[in-house]
């Protein structure tokens, strides 16, 4: 919903948008899946022409890259610190090979598409960070918009101004960005994340010293190349303790780009402690009416009151404009807070075992042996779901997260509900208490569907959103029918 | 890691290997056991040095009733080092797991220039102006005259030298020439003379081709190995030209002024000596009566026979030569003779056999006179206590020549040019000996030492090289290289972006078209590859010619848009600023384009590894120049005597030259590159197969016939994919790691075998 309203707020990027769904308007809903998809680019051809099976090194690539991530998570447990109040820079290359159209419609396009969901779960994962846009055009770095935490006003200048020529200058960004990091305070970590078309770089000097001046003054520096490796920015990536990566195709961007969401590990020397003042504002009553000191309009009911100067404030996590003073709400620390105690590793369930998990299941709750044979809505047992789609990261910590959190909501007394690939199983007494959770936390619930259709499928989806007092998630529920 | 290979324990320093390492030891060690010689081509990047030097190292250990001395030749000096310090490595590797039985004696030898410590010896720029310095103060007048007078410079690494005699030894373990400098620097001994005294008793031996090949100075250096040695040609794709070059001798207008000098100063010198000390040069006579034989009491050893048919070491010098006015006269004449040959208006080529008989008539110098001409002049320079020998280059060229011509009748023409054929007008006479046949050059050293290794990256077609070099291997193989990942990509690119053929065959080459698309394709690959891209061109002309139509039609400026230009240009101070240059583009990320000549300096010894090359170019086949006439005396003398046709010998040579400038591009595995061959005429079958085993496996029946735009998709996915992080130790599928567990497995169940053929 979100989406489209702001679709059409914004210009001629989304008329594209626009046009594709016009395309895909006389589709049904499955082929459009597939349209997006776009499957016949994998299809690829041998020597003599024939079709060869679809190359699986992108998927072997996935698999590296998430055992290279299982890698540092179980070096996770081992307490690494992480900076959770990230000031991060996207530096946005909009030179001329940002017009190429090897993704479509055009790189340009493609990567704003990709900062704009990187943004929203930038701030959903780190929602005491702040972020702050610079382009590249024509030899020069623009800043875009400063650093700040609402992913509306940053995504609204991004979408306003695309538009690409010239040369691009990694320098010229770098210096850009280091003067305006150098200002925060020395809690936050700094950081600079480049989106990189070109193949080249257009300085006005010694590159090198650029380098060696962000490296002094702690900001890691990341990049993504759209085309190929260039060494300056592996060179770059190196020094400063980021990463450098290149793109294979879109999908394989965008799974780089979100990739930079979760807080890297703080560098050595900056893990000093320090103490951070913060205010938690109260919420406005339902029909006050105020001037709100961000947008210096009035506003009716939302908001929230600086504690301290008792200046209105339209959204959260923010920084007070009159008393400077930073604003969060405890969900946000509470958020930020599981990537420094992340939930423990879970043991894999091999496939045998799953198999008597079935077998287990028709008779009790895997985990509080409770009988599972009295239900009322008539079905056995319940599969929580996590699939790629909803979960962005289809790893294993969001089904963890998501098993704990149902284990402190629902009071489940036993030991850690078992998961396996397919899901948790449970009584549906505790997922009726669950439903009655969300409900009680007043989440959105996007679809639901009568028992009577739930019985037509073996599988029947239930998408539930909760957003409750300990963390956010989301939940892929589904009914398993006997 | 240790491992057995057949009966012989190798060590090996490093903890894996690769599979095309560990054949190329076992084929080697076959050879070494057949006590016979052998051709291995294995590319570069796969660690052939170190898989050379540990087996015949760990082959030596194995088998102590046989000592083998090791020979390693190396092209420049840069190589040397590096050979050097893997075989540092290696010893110490042995040592720590044998003891002090593994102990051996490893130096590098070179010229004064890279040996010298004296910092005022060293002051001078050249290598023969080295030399010269040194010898000024080292000769063994020049010390007897120092002792009496303390004014006259002497160098006191070499005096302390001396004077240490026979206590003046390496102790054993690997020198590196820095080691050396080092070591003399320390003990105050001069590192030059102690390398080449050590040189008999080393185990291990690296210096460059010239001390085996070149017969002025292998007679002085190489004269004392043992004939249970083990001749290794390292990166000797090239070694043919090295052995023609070696005993080529090209004469001007300015060798002949210069040697006229030359002759008047010694004339001058001989007036003078005949003043002061009579004795000497009737000393000299009586030596030259008894015969050369003897030759071992002259006051000093530097110079020697230049390993001409052994004949002539029992042979006097010839009568109308042994006084010095007399064979001053002989020059003389023989210099006038040259220079009346030189006033020629036409292109004359002859045989050596009519050309002496020619001097006979007109100069009335037989062939033996000729033959002896080398010899009778050193032997007059040291008489006369010549040191400043930088400064008689010239006569000694003129000697060089005649005695090359007096000793040969066959595998030589003289051709006399009036002019250059590119420029007509301007006169610039050149009389040229040529060699055609590598194998005089390098025969000594296939008859003298047990096994001759030559090995390369590239060596296609295998079966050449034996008959070029006129010997029988007893193994010759060719290794592909086993990667993880398809690091390269060769294409073949037949047409341009209109789908017309490209090529620089003569017909095309002027064509504008053909221009264009040349300049389309690099235009559109400068936009799509990172970093360095060089290309290379068949000729300096034909560059010449391509870049200014590129810039007339604006190409140029299209590519620097994208890229920096830098290209090479035959003065060799100006390409490494080029050079130089071109990399610091490449590091800064502005990204470079160079343009160089196959064949060229930059062609053979530079690498363009990493981001210095993640693309070369080869626009067309670069062919020798066909009209060449050294070249097609050649072509005739291959045909008659080795029945090599002159168009195989030709596409041979020219892919051969290809092969090595694409090369460039990758020097690991880690490393990745694309190279494409621009023109339709290396999709021809013919071509194409002459190209390296390696360059073709990855060479694909897909990428054969490729225009323009075809060309830059593959580029960018390719690219793409190599930008990905990837696992170095490879899968379970394509194991290109062995460790020694592996191996040891793959031993026992035999599959080692299969793994190999």
């Amino acid at each position: 919903m979100k989406n489209s309203e702001r679709s059409r707020l914004n210009g001629e990027a989304e008329e594209e948008d626009d046009e594709e769904e016009n395309l895909n308007g006389g589709l049904e809903a499955w082929e459009r899946s597939y349209a997006d998809d776009r499957s016949w680019e994998a299809l690829q051809e041998d020597e003599s022409g024939f079709l060869r099976p679809i190359d699986n090194s992108a998927i072997y690539h996935a698999q590296y890259r998430r055992r290279l991530r299982g890698r540092s998570l179980t070096a996770a447990t081992a307490r690494i610190q992480k900076g959770l109040i990230r000031y991060l820079y996207i530096v946005i290359d909009l030179s001329r090979a940002a017009a190429e159209m090897d993704f479509r419609p055009s790189r340009m396009a493609v990567v704003a598409k990709q900062v704009e969901a990187f943004v929203r779960e930038f701030f959903y994962q780190n929602p005491l960070s702040q972020i702050g846009l610079v382009t590249v055009k024509d030899g020069v770095a623009n800043c875009l918009t400063d650093l700040g935490g609402s992913p509306e006003s940053h995504i609204k200048a991004l979408m306003g101004k695309l538009g690409c020529s010239g040369d691009s200058s990694i320098q010229n960004a770098l210096d850009l960005v280091h003067g305006l990091l150098n200002q925060i305070p020395s809690y936050g970590h700094r950081e600079v994340l480049i989106l990189y078309s070109a193949l080249s770089t257009c300085d006005p000097g010694d590159i090198m010293e650029t380098i060696q001046k962000c490296k002094e003054s702690k900001i890691r520096c990341s990049v993504i190349g759209l085309s190929a490796e260039m060494f300056i920015c592996k060179h770059l990536c190196q020094e400063t303790g980021g990463t450098y990566s290149v793109a294979l195709d879109e999908s394989h961007s965008k799974e780089l780009i979100l990739e930079h969401a979760p807080p890297p590990p703080a560098i050595a020397e900056f893990a000093i402690a320090s103490l951070i003042k913060m205010g938690f504002p109260q919420r406005a009553g339902e029909g006050s009416i105020s001037i709100c000191s961000c947008h210096k309009e009035v506003k009716v009911g939302v908001g929230y009151t600086c504690p301290r100067c008792k200046a209105r404030v339209c959204e959260l996590p923010t920084e007070c404009r009159i008393c400077g003073l930073q604003l969060v709400s405890s969900p946000h620390l509470a958020r930020s807070y599981h990537h420094l105690f992340p939930i423990a590793p879970f043991d894999e369930a091999t496939p045998s075992r799953l198999n008597d998990l079935h077998n287990i299941s028709r008779s009790t709750c895997f985990g509080c042996q409770q009988s599972l044979l009295a239900s009322d809505l008539g079905l056995l047992s319940l599969i929580l779901i996590f699939t790629p789609k909803i979960f962005p990261f289809d790893g294993e910590p969001e089904a963890r997260l998501a098993a704990n959190i149902l284990q402190s909501l629902l009071g489940c007394e036993h030991e850690g509900c078992i998961l396996t690939p397919v899901g948790l199983i449970m009584t549906p007494a505790i997922v009726g208490k669950y439903i009655d959770a969300a409900a009680a936390a007043a989440a959105p619930v996007y679809q639901m569907k009568s028992p009577l259709m739930m019985r037509r499928k073996s599988f029947i989806k239930y998408i539930l959103a909760a957003d409750p007092v300990l963390l956010y998630v989301r939940i892929f529920l589904c009914y398993f029918q006997v | 890691m240790i491992f057995k290979l057949e009966d012989v324990t190798v060590y090996f320093p490093y903890d894996n290997i690769y599979p095309e390492q560990y054949s190329y030891m076992l084929e080697l060690k076959r050879a070494l056991d057949a006590k016979g010689h052998c051709l291995l081509e294995m590319p570069t990047g796969t660690g052939k040095t170190i898989a050379l030097l540990s087996l015949i190292t760990s082959y030596v250990l194995s088998k102590p009733e046989n000592p083998v001395k090791l020979i390693y030749c190396t092209r420049t000096v840069h190589e040397m080092e590096k050979t050097l310090a893997e075989l540092k490595l290696l010893h110490n590797y042995q040592t720590r797991h044998l003891g002090p039985a593994a102990k051996i004696l490893a130096i590098g030898l070179s010229s004064r220039k890279n040996l010298c410590v004296n910092s005022r010896v060293l002051a001078a720029e050249n290598r023969d102006s080295v030399d010269a310095a040194c010898r000024k103060r080292t000769a063994s007048w020049v010390r007897a005259l120092a002792a009496e007078n303390p004014n006259i410079e002497t160098c006191e690494f070499f005096e302390n030298y001396e004077k240490a005699a026979s206590a003046a030894v390496l102790p054993p373990g690997v020198y590196t020439l820095q080691d050396l400098r080092a070591f003399g620097k320390q003990q105050g001994w001069c590192p030059y003379f102690l390398a080449r005294h050590m040189v008999q008793f080393a185990n291990v031996v690296v210096y460059s081709y010239q001390y085996l090949l070149d017969p002025k100075v292998a007679g002085i250096i190489s004269k004392e190995m043992q004939k249970e040695s083990v001749v290794v040609f390292d990166e000797a794709h090239n070694i043919d030209n090295v052995c023609i070059e070696a005993l080529s001798v090209s004469v001007r207008r300015q060798t002949l002024e210069g040697a006229t000098r030359n002759l008047s100063r010694i004339n001058q010198e001989i007036e003078r000596f005949k003043a002061t000390d009579a004795g000497r040069l009737r000393a000299e006579y009586n030596r030259l009566v008894e015969g050369l034989a003897l030759r071992g009491n002259l006051p000093n050893a530097w110079l020697s026979n230049p390993a001409l048919p052994s004949d002539i070491l029992k042979e006097a010098v010839p009568g109308n030569i042994r006084r010095a006015e007399h064979f001053l006269h002989v020059l003389r004449r023989l210099v006038q003779y040259l220079r009346g040959r030189l006033e020629t208006e036409n292109v004359e080529k002859e045989g050596p056999v009519s050309f002496v008989a020619s001097i006979t008539a007109h100069a009335g110098i037989d062939q033996k006179t000729l033959r002896f001409c080398y010899e009778r002049l050193h032997s007059l320079m040291l008489t006369l206590e010549i040191t400043d020998t930088d400064e008689f280059l010239h006569i000694q060229t003129i000697c060089d020549f005649a005695t090359l011509v007096g000793t040969y009748t066959r595998g030589f023409s003289i051709i006399i040019e009036p002019f250059d054929e590119r420029m007509p007008h301007i006169p610039d006479p050149v009389l040229q000996l040529s060699c055609h046949d590598a194998s005089l050059a390098v025969k000594p050293v296939f008859d003298r030492f047990q096994s001759v290794v030559i090995t390369s990256g590239t060596l296609s077609p295998i079966d050449l090289y034996p008959r070029l070099l006129n010997f029988h291997p007893v193994v010759s193989r060719s290794f592909k290289m086993s990667l993880t990942r398809d690091c390269i990509c060769p294409m073949v690119l037949t047409r341009g972006s209109d789908q017309l053929p490209v090529s620089t065959k003569f017909d095309m080459r002027s064509d504008p078209g053909v221009a264009r698309n040349y300049g389309k394709l690099l235009v559109e690959m400068v936009s799509i590859v990172p970093d360095g891209i060089v290309c290379f061109f068949v000729s300096y002309s034909y560059m010449d010619e391509i870049i200014a139509t590129w810039n007339d039609s604006g190409i140029l400026k299209e590519i620097m848009q994208h890229k920096l230009v830098f290209i090479e240009t035959q003065d060799v101070v100006e390409t490494t600023l080029a050079l130089d240059n071109y990399r610091k583009a490449c590091d800064c990320g502005r990204g470079a384009v160079f343009f160089s000549v196959a064949r060229g300096k930059v062609a053979e010894g530079i690498d363009f590894d990493r981001h210095y090359g993640r693309l070369v170019i080869m626009f067309g086949v670069p062919f020798q120049y066909t009209l060449s006439k050294i070249l097609l005396a050649r072509l005739e003398y291959l045909r008659d005597t080795f029945q090599i046709k002159e168009g195989d010998f030709l596409t041979f040579d020219a892919l051969r030259q290809a092969a090595q400038c694409v090369g460039r591009v990758i020097r690991s595995k880690a490393d990745y590159g694309m190279m494409i061959f621009a023109d339709k005429r290396y999709s021809r079958h013919d071509k194409r197969s002459k190209l390296p085993g390696w360059i073709l496996s990855h060479l694909r029946d897909a990428h054969l016939n490729l225009s323009t735009d075809m060309a830059l998709h593959i580029a960018r996915e390719f690219l793409r994919k190599m930008a990905q992080p990837y696992d170095k130790a490879g899968s379970i599928g394509r194991k290109t790691l062995l460790s020694q567990a592996d191996l040891e497995k793959m031993t026992n169940d035999g599959s080692i075998n299969e793994m190999l053929y």
